[in-house]
């Protein structure tokens, strides 16, 4: 991990703050790295957060909520490596009218309720395949780009140490959901 | 309607004091100055809105980058801001109110937590506060502080208006002043005018009373002469039986007192207050028939040639003031010709030249005399002014000529060249109405048809003697009543009259004119003719419509009053009663 902060020191040298933001982070999880487990704790922090704030920038149509009010689910599909850090993240978290609610579910398939699917690390065997299945669903899909699980709309990806992500606007398109420009302009990659 | 007087009260305050003007002027200061004041507010107000446009638009792109921690993205829009010198300070701020990114120019640095607050403005920034969100999520805010407008731009860009209005302001006060002392020398200027108008009008009163005093020995010695005849001739009547004697002394003292009549009325005419009975009449004719009488009054060595014109028109003159004139002016002509000459009266109608002014008859009488000088013709018509020696002249010819001419509505001018003659010109205008058909002309008295009855309110006794006797001669019967008490009750008890001649001034509590007023109430048919000496009391007749006989009258004259107002006032009293 301190390798890392140092790359993105290199990389980051015009920007003093932003530098400077890096190193402080570096050194936390260098830190943090140190005192606990191994990185992963940030990475996962900032994903927590992230998959909470898409929802504001993507619209689902009408027919994926029963109603106005009803909640809006961000499911994780496989093994949860956010724990309470997302629990804690969309509480009390209002998008559109819609509360965000956090559910587990043990298999990908068509139907299940999610508007935001997070299949974490590399999904397990058959993850790809339950993407495909959901393909024209109105789901943000979501993996975590390391764990090589391709076909999801959204892909988290590192670059230069900091938590960035791709989209797939063709799979966006296919699903029926509508990602906002500001978005798009976010990622480090649009597949169109 | 009301809107002149209105504007009218307001120049008339505004000339009255200066102070009105400056009034004004600084009452257009002070809403100018208000308006500035609004204004400022406006333009406050809109850039308080192009603040808040400004900051959302910004909001609007920092959702993205605030929410996804785009550090770089994020100090690129806000870098954007800094390019503009006026945003003060610019603060990116995340979900909690943390300070994200951001920068502040000068003045107090960016807060370090950020609260939403509707715009506000401290000191010279304008601050606005923003919430950065996405459908109703809310991702973070920003702070904009924007610098409002300096003073010096502010000041450059009111300075021009300002010097206009300024300059405006001066203007209205200058002007208000200038017009309030202008019209205060105004009224100055013509309190000095009346104040010199009373003071010629006291200053003429003064140089008459002067003339009058100077004028009273010549005149003294004229009348003094004209006495000296009359008595003497009586007193030679009384002693002499020879008819032909006796005849040429009464020849001698009528013509005494025919002269100081004369003297008379030439000095009520200078007066200007012996009242005129014009008639209309034809200038030619009237002047052919006082050749006669110029004849005798000039010198044998002197001829007088006559030209009118054909088709005269008539004029409506005093004819009697129109003899004395040609007299006076003929006189001056033989003065004039110490060595003989010739007079040449003519008449000439003299068209008007142009709208507006009247026909007029120009009567031209020219002489071969040696002339008058040029600074001396100003002169000649004042009253006084005489170049004939003491005793000899009064200086009131030309006077009356001209009082007269004036008094007919007509002009006098006189034309001289030195060593040549002089030319006098009278100009009357033309009258409108024709001439009276059948002039008598035969020089015999109006008789009474009948016997008339004429009651003669007098209460001088040889006065009433007299003029009874004149009334016997004419063919009336006459009675008397000394007081106007006593002429009413001869009225209703002794009566009936044909005509009352009536004294102007009575003793007792009536005067002849309020006398005729109640015989007119009581009589309507019974005409009254008043006779006076007094100027005054004439015009005061005339002015009420009664026939008037100036004295001294001749028998002739009270014959042609009497038959007048016997004619118009309806038949005599007697016919009307059979």
């Amino acid at each position: 991990m301190g390798s890392q902060a140092r790359v993105a020191s290199r990389f980051v040298t015009g920007r003093t703050r932003a530098a400077r933001l890096a190193i402080l982070l570096g050194l936390l999880t260098a830190l943090r790295g140190a005192a606990a487990c191994a990185g992963a704790p940030t990475e996962h922090a900032v994903e927590a957060r992230y998959l909470q704030k898409f929802a504001p920038f993507v619209q689902w149509p009408p027919t994926a909520f029963e109603s106005a009010t009803a909640p809006l689910a961000i499911c994780i599909a496989g093994p949860d490596p956010f724990g309470p850090r997302l629990e804690n993240a969309v509480r009390d978290q209002h998008v559109n009218g819609h509360a965000i609610v956090v559910r587990h579910v043990d298999a990908v398939r068509p139907g299940m309720g999610c508007h935001i699917l997070f299949v974490a690390g590399d999904g397990g065997e058959g993850a790809e395949e339950a993407l495909r299945a959901i393909t024209h669903e109105p789901v943000l899909t979501v993996t975590d780009g390391d764990g090589g699980v391709n076909g999801s709309i959204i892909q988290f990806v590192m670059v230069a140490g900091r938590v960035r992500f791709t989209i797939d606007q063709n799979a966006a398109q296919n699903s029926g959901i509508a990602i906002s420009s500001k978005l798009l302009e976010q990622a480090v990659n649009v597949t169109r | 309607m009301n809107r002149r007087p209105f504007l009218r009260r307001l120049m008339t305050a505004l000339a009255r004091t200066p102070a009105v003007g400056i009034g004004i002027a600084s009452l257009l200061l002070v809403a100018s100055l208000g308006l500035a004041y609004h204004n400022e507010g406006q333009i406050r107000g809109e850039k308080i809105r192009e603040v808040e446009v400004q900051a959302r638009v910004l909001a609007a792109s920092l959702a993205g980058p605030l929410a996804f921690d785009d550090m770089a993205a994020t100090h690129e829009y806000i870098d954007a801001l800094k390019a503009s010198p006026d945003f003060d300070a610019v603060g990116a701020y995340d979900t909690k109110g943390r300070l994200v990114a951001g920068f502040a120019r000068s003045g107090e640095p960016l807060p370090p937590t950020n609260r939403i607050e509707p715009p506000r403005v401290r000191g010279t920034e304008i601050i606005v506060t923003t919430p950065v969100e996405q459908g109703d999520t809310q991702l973070g805010s920003v702070y904009v502080g924007a610098a409002t407008e300096s003073w010096s731009r502010r000041a450059s860009r009111y300075l021009g208006i300002a010097i206009v209005i300024v300059m405006a302001c001066l203007l209205v006060a200058v002007l208000g002043a200038f017009y309030a002392s202008v019209s205060a020398a105004n009224r100055r200027l013509q309190a000095a005018i009346a104040g010199r108008k009373g003071v010629e009008e006291a200053l003429r009163q003064a140089q008459k009373m002067e003339a009058m005093g100077q004028l009273t020995g010549g005149v003294a010695h004229d009348f003094n002469n004209l006495l000296m005849v009359a008595s003497s001739g009586m007193e030679l009547l009384d002693r002499t039986t020879d008819p032909v004697r006796r005849e040429r002394l009464k020849d001698g003292i009528r013509q005494a007192i025919e002269r100081g009549a004369k003297l008379t009325q030439q000095l009520l005419t200078f007066a200007r207050r012996s009242p005129l009975s014009p008639e209309v009449l034809d200038v030619g004719e009237r002047i052919r028939g006082l050749q006669e009488l110029l004849a005798r009054s000039l010198r044998e060595d002197i001829s007088v040639e006559l030209d009118f014109a054909e088709g005269l028109w008539p004029i409506e003159v005093d004819p009697s003031q129109l003899d004395v004139a040609i007299l006076n002016i003929a006189i001056n002509a033989r003065d004039a010709m110490p060595n003989g000459g010739t007079i040449c009266i003519g008449a000439h109608n003299y068209p008007a030249a142009r709208q507006g002014v009247h026909d007029m008859v120009r009567v031209a009488i020219r002489d071969t005399g040696g002339g008058i000088e040029p600074e001396l013709l100003e002169k000649v018509f004042e009253p006084f002014f005489t170049t004939k020696g003491v005793g000899t002249g009064t200086g009131l010819g030309l006077s009356q000529v001209y009082g007269f001419v004036r008094s007919s509505g007509g002009d006098v001018r006189i034309e001289s060249t030195p060593g040549k003659g002089t030319t006098v010109f009278l100009l009357f205008p033309r009258s409108s109405q024709p001439l009276p058909r059948g002039n008598r002309g035969d020089g015999a008295f109006s008789r009474a048809e009948h016997d008339a009855t004429v009651l003669i309110a007098e209460d001088d006794e040889h006065v009433a003697t007299l003029v009874s006797e004149m009334l016997r001669e004419l063919g009336y019967k006459s009675k008397r009543g000394a007081t106007a008490a006593e002429v009413l009750r001869m009225i209703e008890e002794s009566g009936p009259f044909d005509v009352v001649l009536s004294d102007m001034i009575m003793p007792g509590k009536m005067n002849g004119l309020e006398l005729a007023q109640e015989i007119v109430r009581r009589e309507p048919n019974l005409p009254v003719v008043l006779m006076t000496g007094y100027s005054d009391a004439a015009a005061s007749a005339t002015a009420e419509g009664f026939p008037l006989l100036v004295k001294p009258y001749t028998m002739e004259a009270l014959g042609d009053v009497l038959a007048e107002a016997l004619r118009t006032t309806g038949p005599p009293a007697q016919n009307a009663a059979s």
